[in-house]
């Protein structure tokens, strides 16, 4: 068995194309990844901050304060061509055209409502289906204000003055005691998002090894001469299961350490204070705990790996086959985040699901360790399970000759 | 000695293969299942080079796959030195040298590490693999690229570390599945050189050809197979003798049309 493993991880660590998926990406090409789409990302939310929206508004004469508050604001620039907007079909035709980003419209009793004990509705016309948008929100906000003015004066000559208006206005006032620590509330933001991370990369330094170790052996003509040596098979699918098992976790290993460097390289010149508080809370023994949840899952992985590629006729098969497993993987992945998902003892039975509820519990600080015992013992019995399908498998004449 | 007795071996027919078949009636198929080898025996004794012919598609990879213990006969025995290697396979694995034209080499593994490997699945000790490589490499002529990858070697340089891959552990019966398919006039020299030194030193060949002058350079016995069932066993005089022929090819062509007759 060792000398099985020894030959197959010499064989991968001279292919370049393993090399390239196992080290390269990891330490190169993810991290870049991240860093270009979380540059992109910043740059778009910063630029539309950022961006002068040119407006047009309907019947502005009748309220002036806030005209003169959207006027003056420096993220508004009021319309200056010749062309004239009189209603709203007029604005979303001028949005629609591009000459102007925001209409606003008012009513002609705009303010004079009020008087008649009358709920004034204002329009704002704008494109919305822009992921980031701050327009509409911006125009509310001055809205709001103008509006807080108005109601306070028409209070005042009620004769209601300031500290009443706040009794009447909010009676009640709903206090939040939050009793999750800084640690807690961050870990529920990171932790979701650390599996999606970790167990694509744990099934990723499986699966492209796993093709050259199943189907590879049978295209290149070895696996029957292999097959014709005095060693059992179970000691063949264990020296090739051990060989995808240290790839897939030197593969995330690789990438976690990685990913670190380049965030300590961040944090050193740029002040990033919820990436640092995120991680300050992290200990080593947490990153102990979930390499060790890590195990179970990789062990899982390359056995499911190492069966689909033996069954394959060829490398391109091998491959057709493998696209499928790793979208079956995100599923119990995206289980793990929807609403409500909780580590309990009934979802620690749920393979991948339990492991990624697991980290994020570990990253808040709340886990359960009888639960990650759990988990462990659940997930490892799996493994087994799938691992002793595996050897089954490659005792099978129509797998290995199909 | 190695003795084959009574082969029987069928295939479970998948649903790809009843969909697309062309030949609508094959005397091997049934409902469900294709009878590659229906009944095939043969003997080979020390020093003793069997030749196994037949036509394409006769059974004969099945049957040597069966004496390399790839494949589990449904029936029939295969002994050697009296060992049965059907219900001890490991014992087989260990008696048998088995190389086709299509076993293949780890690519980016060099000679020497390839040769090394195997003789280590064997069991063998670290002394025994550098005097056997040493032997080997200087018998097959190959001393100028065992440190090459295999994945650089010419087809001549492969099928030379095939050879010494599959010999390596001192084999009691060496099996050749088409050893020649596909090489040159130069390489073709060197299996069947390899195959004349085996049988100086008394070790059993089976090989499997379409190229009748090897048979007659090389082989004491013939065994033909069609259709999976074994039409002649006996000596190459015997051959031309069943076959009505001095001509290999033309009583080999008489021995299958007689049968097919019968």
């Amino acid at each position: 068995m060792f000398e099985v493993f020894k030959k197959e991880l010499t064989e991968l660590l001279r292919d370049k194309k393993t090399l390239l998926f196992v080290v390269v990406f990891p330490i190169v090409v993810f991290p870049l990844l991240f860093s270009v789409v979380a540059f992109i990302s910043s740059q778009a939310a910063l630029d539309a901050e950022q961006k002068v929206n040119t407006y047009a508004i309907i019947n502005g004469d009748f309220a002036p304060e806030f005209t003169d508050k959207v006027f003056y604001h420096k993220s508004f620039e009021l319309y200056k061509g010749d062309k004239t907007f009189n209603s709203v079909e007029e604005l979303k035709a001028g949005v629609t055209a591009g000459d102007i980003d925001m209409g606003i419209y008012l009513p002609s009793d705009a303010v004079k409502t009020l008087d008649d004990k009358k709920q004034s509705e204002w329009q704002v016309v704008f494109n919305d289906s822009k992921s980031i948008n701050f327009l509409f929100e911006r125009v509310k906000e001055l809205a709001k204000e103008y509006s807080d003015t108005l109601q306070e004066s028409k209070l005042l000559s009620f004769g209601i003055d300031k500290s009443a208006q706040e009794s009447i206005l909010k009676p009640i006032n709903v206090v939040k005691v939050d009793t999750a620590d800084k640690r807690e509330n961050l870990g529920e933001k990171v932790g979701g998002f650390l599996p999606y991370l970790l167990i694509p990369l744990v099934l990723m330094g499986a699966t492209y090894p796993a093709i050259d170790l199943g189907a590879g052996e049978k295209e290149r003509g070895t696996l029957e001469t292999l097959l014709l040596t005095p060693i059992t098979r179970t000691e063949l699918v264990l020296g090739k299961f051990i060989t995808l098992l240290t790839t897939s976790i030197a593969s995330t290993t690789i990438t976690v350490i990685s990913m670190g460097c380049w965030i300590a390289l961040a944090l050193a010149f740029a002040d990033l204070e919820f990436i640092k508080a995120a991680f300050s809370t992290l200990g080593i023994s947490d990153l102990l705990m979930i390499f060790v949840l890590l195990l179970p899952i990789a062990a899982i992985f390359s056995a499911l790996a190492l069966a689909i590629s033996i069954y394959a006729r060829s490398f391109k098969e091998a491959q057709n086959y493998m696209t499928p497993l790793s979208m079956v993987v995100f599923f119990p992945i995206i289980i793990s985040i929807m609403p409500n998902m909780e580590l309990t003892a009934k979802t620690a039975f749920i393979p991948v699901t339990n492991v990624a509820l697991a980290i994020k519990e570990i990253i808040k600080g709340t886990v359960d360790y009888t639960l990650v015992g759990l988990i462990f013992l659940a997930t490892a019995l799996i493994a087994g399970a799938l691992l002793a399908f595996c050897v089954k498998w490659f005792n099978r004449e129509d797998v290995l000759f199909r | 000695m190695i003795e084959v007795t009574a082969l029987k071996k069928k295939f479970k027919l998948t649903k790809d293969h009843k969909k697309n078949k062309i030949d609508e009636v094959d005397p091997r198929e049934d409902k469900d299942f294709f009878h590659s080898v229906k009944n095939v025996s043969f003997s080979c004794a020390k020093g003793e080079v069997l030749g196994l012919l037949g036509p394409n598609g006769a059974g004969k990879t099945t049957t040597l796959r069966m004496i390399s213990t790839a494949l589990k006969p449904d029936d029939g025995s295969i002994t050697i030195a009296g060992n049965d290697i059907i219900k001890k396979p490991l014992i087989g694995r260990k008696s048998i040298g088995f190389l086709s034209g299509s076993t293949g080499l780890y690519g980016r593994l060099t000679v020497k590490e390839n040769i090394e490997y195997f003789a280590k699945l064997h069991g063998m000790s670290k002394q025994a693999i550098k005097a056997r490589c040493e032997e080997l490499f200087t018998l097959l002529d190959m001393h100028k690229f065992i440190d090459k990858r295999a994945e650089n070697l010419s087809t001549g340089m492969k099928q030379k570390a095939n050879i010494a891959r599959a010999v390596v552990h001192h084999p009691d019966v060496v099996i050749l599945d088409e050893p020649t398919t596909g090489l040159d006039i130069m390489t073709t020299q060197t299996v069947i050189n390899f195959i004349k030194g085996l049988k100086a030193q008394g070790t059993p060949v089976i090989f499997s050809t379409h190229h009748l002058d090897e048979v007659a350079l090389l082989c004491d016995r013939v065994a033909v197979i069609n259709e999976g069932v074994s039409c002649f066993d006996g000596t190459l005089a015997e051959f031309k003798q069943a076959g009505n022929s001095e001509e290999l090819n033309q009583a080999f062509m008489n021995i299958l049309t007689e049968k097919q007759d019968v």
